[in-house]
């Protein structure tokens, strides 16, 4: 009986060569689908004994056999067909292999980085998921699973700036730690984070205006929000911000404003490796390093002067005799 | 041995009719395609012995088929006027909301089982079209700073074959030739085959399409986890399934209200209009044996799908079923 379902395995793969040398339906390249139907079909007959591929088998819940062997013989049929298209993406057979271990959201996140590559051309919207995806070897129709679109793809494009950027912080502060790099002074530590993340956009700067506005739209702001408020909260660990009173808070805010506006500003520079927004950072930083000292020194100043007040008033009250007590 | 024996015949019909589809690149054949399957089935005796629901009564499954092509066959005329006379034109709305939840990409092809009268490749083609259009309106938009050099350089691109084509399958032949009719009213010309098939064991190929419809006609379906399969099967990777059917709803006012449209009124719309009462019996009895939205929901999920999400219209009256081949 076993010996018969060969028989028919092998008479199907026969026929599959004939189908793939006369009719090139699919349509993969067709002048190497010979070669890789022979060299497919040498493989199969070694392959025969060997359990089938996962994807095809995923249905592995149905109980009855019948379901199993229908699934066996199809398999055959199938990875004969999807030779010219296995070959073509080495990616799929990983993929095939790691089905098992790959959530869902490794495989949207995977889609979803080789989309960011097709922005440029598409900008961010639903033709780049698609060019992503069909990159991947996957139908249009999974853009589908993204039920927020553009979104979800310039969502996922930021968070994935915010854990290379704390990577880089971390890298920094362990050779810190090493004693292998100097530590740096905040003003300058903020700096250069903030010049490091906006650097990450310089590959997409032409269409990030278009993620912005959509970063805006209502159902994102709370994703977007929450994003960039724990980027800046990486920024300021990493500066060696301990704090645990109102400096938290003012800290923070601080560097949002202060990153938001040199994004803004660097949407609209034309200088060369964008100088001018490096300068722009400069000042702003300078402006804040500036208001903390005058804050101190405004402190200070006020304290004499309220020590001076009240001395005066004592030495009046002296002269008039009203502190005497008699 | 018998269930080994019956999937030999059942393969030795398959590899007949597999071969006629290999040498022909487009898909569309008459009945050899329907005595294959059914002589295939009369060989199995086991499926006689089984019964099954055919509205609220019950048939032997081979008989089910039979009856259910009857219906079909008697009601194919009148079908559009009597979806607008049932539904109070609502189902034109469910049709949209399956279009827009698909969001198809230009190049897509679609395959619609049960597609009958057509509606939804109908939708598919106009929405692909819009598309393409518009994605053309926005390249020449943007080439309108470029030189005449590059313009021309242009043309000879928008001639590329991004060709969307949909594939409208059913089992029941008058249904296609209304559905044939239709399309020639519409002027539709190309972009649509029509091909008669099974939807338990469709003639097509593996990994053949990007999305797979089935609008208002599982519940008709003998074997659903069959046709499911089927479905997991034509479906390139990373296709998605789309399953728009009646289902159960969940508000108890809005239920007693919707049994007692059902049962009084549907059936007597039935024989004023269509002169048809027990065909339309049938099919208010056939959505109340169907199973629920997470049973529904399971079986998609054991056919191999995977991100299975339902959307209830309408209060649960229709669900709207959707998973990915991945």
């Amino acid at each position: 009986m076993a010996a018969l379902l060969r028989g028919l395995r092998a008479g199907r793969l026969l026929r599959g060569l004939t189908s793939v040398v006369a009719a090139p339906t699919s349509t993969h390249a067709q002048g190497s689908s010979l070669r890789r139907g022979f060299h497919f079909a040498a493989l199969k007959l070694q392959d025969e004994s060997k359990s089938d591929k996962p994807s095809v088998s995923s249905s592995s819940s149905s109980s009855s056999t019948i379901t199993n062997e229908h699934h066996q013989a199809q398999s055959a049929e199938q990875d004969n067909e999807a030779a010219s298209q296995q070959h073509s993406d080495p990616n799929c057979s990983d993929q095939e292999q790691d089905e098992d271990f790959e959530t869902e959201e490794q495989r949207q996140t995977r889609i979803l980085t080789a989309a960011v590559e097709f922005v440029p051309l598409h900008g961010w919207s639903m033709e780049a998921i698609a060019a992503g995806a069909e990159s991947l070897g996957l139908s249009s129709a999974s853009t589908g699973m993204f039920y927020n679109g553009a979104g979800d793809m310039v969502l996922h494009f930021i968070s994935q700036c915010n854990s290379k950027l704390t990577e880089i912080l971390a890298e920094q502060h362990n050779q810190v730690q090493l004693g292998q790099a100097e530590p740096k002074k905040t003003a300058d530590f903020l700096r250069d984070a903030v010049e490091t993340r906006l650097r990450m956009y310089i590959p997409y700067i032409e269409t990030w205006p278009q993620a912005m506005s959509i970063l805006l739209l209502p159902h994102n702001i709370p994703d977007s929000l929450k994003h960039l408020s724990t980027m800046v909260d990486d920024i300021w660990y990493y500066a060696g911000d301990r704090s645990t009173d109102m400096n938290w808070y003012t800290k923070r805010a601080v560097l949002t404003g202060l990153y938001n506006t040199t994004e803004l500003v660097m949407l609209q520079d034309s200088s060369l490796d964008f100088q001018d927004t490096w300068t722009f950072l400069d000042n702003r930083i300078q402006d804040v390093v500036n208001m903390a000292t005058t804050a101190k020194q405004m402190q200070s100043t006020g304290e004499a002067v309220a020590q001076g007040l009240m001395g005066a008033a004592v030495t009046l009250k002296n002269l008039t005799g009203l502190n005497q007590r008699r | 041995m018998a269930a080994s024996l019956r999937l030999l015949v059942r393969r030795l019909a398959r590899l007949s009719h597999r071969s006629i589809t290999s040498a022909a690149a487009n898909v569309s054949w008459r009945s050899g395609c329907c005595l294959c399957p059914s002589s295939s089935r009369c060989l199995s005796d086991a499926a006689e012995d089984r019964s099954t629901h055919f509205g609220f009564e019950t048939v032997s499954e081979a008989e089910k088929a039979k009856r259910v092509y009857k219906v079909f066959e008697n009601v194919a005329q009148k079908y559009d006027i009597m979806n607008d006379a049932m539904s109070l034109g609502v189902h034109r709305l469910w049709k949209d909301m399956l279009l827009h939840a698909m969001h198809p990409q230009p190049g897509a092809r679609l395959l619609d089982v049960a597609g009958g009268t057509g509606d939804i490749s109908f939708r598919f083609l106009d929405y692909v079209y819009y598309q393409q259009e518009r994605q053309k309106r926005r390249a020449t938009g943007s080439s309108q700073s470029l030189s005449w050099q590059d313009i021309s350089d242009k043309y000879p691109d928008e001639d590329r074959p991004q060709e969307s084509r949909a594939v409208v399958c059913d089992i029941n032949k008058e249904m296609l030739k209304v559905g044939k009719q239709r399309a020639e009213s519409m002027g539709i010309i190309s972009g649509v085959s029509w091909v008669v098939g099974d939807a338990e064991e469709l003639p097509f190929d593996d990994d053949q399409f990007d999305i797979y419809t089935i609008a208002f006609g599982i519940r008709n379906v003998t074997h659903i986890n069959q046709a499911l399969q089927e479905a997991f099967r034509v479906l390139k990777p990373g296709g998605r399934f789309m399953c728009l059917e009646f289902s159960k709803v969940t508000n108890p006012i809005l239920a007693s209200l919707y049994d007692a449209y059902s049962f009084q009124v549907i059936p007597v719309l039935g024989e004023v209009i269509a002169g048809d009462w027990k065909s339309y019996q049938y099919l208010v009895e056939s959505i109340r044996k169907f199973p629920d939205q997470e049973e529904f929901k399971g079986m998609i999920e054991d056919a191999g799908f995977c991100c299975v999400q339902y959307f209830n219209f309408t209060g649960g009256v229709v669900a709207l079923h959707s998973g990915f081949k991945l």
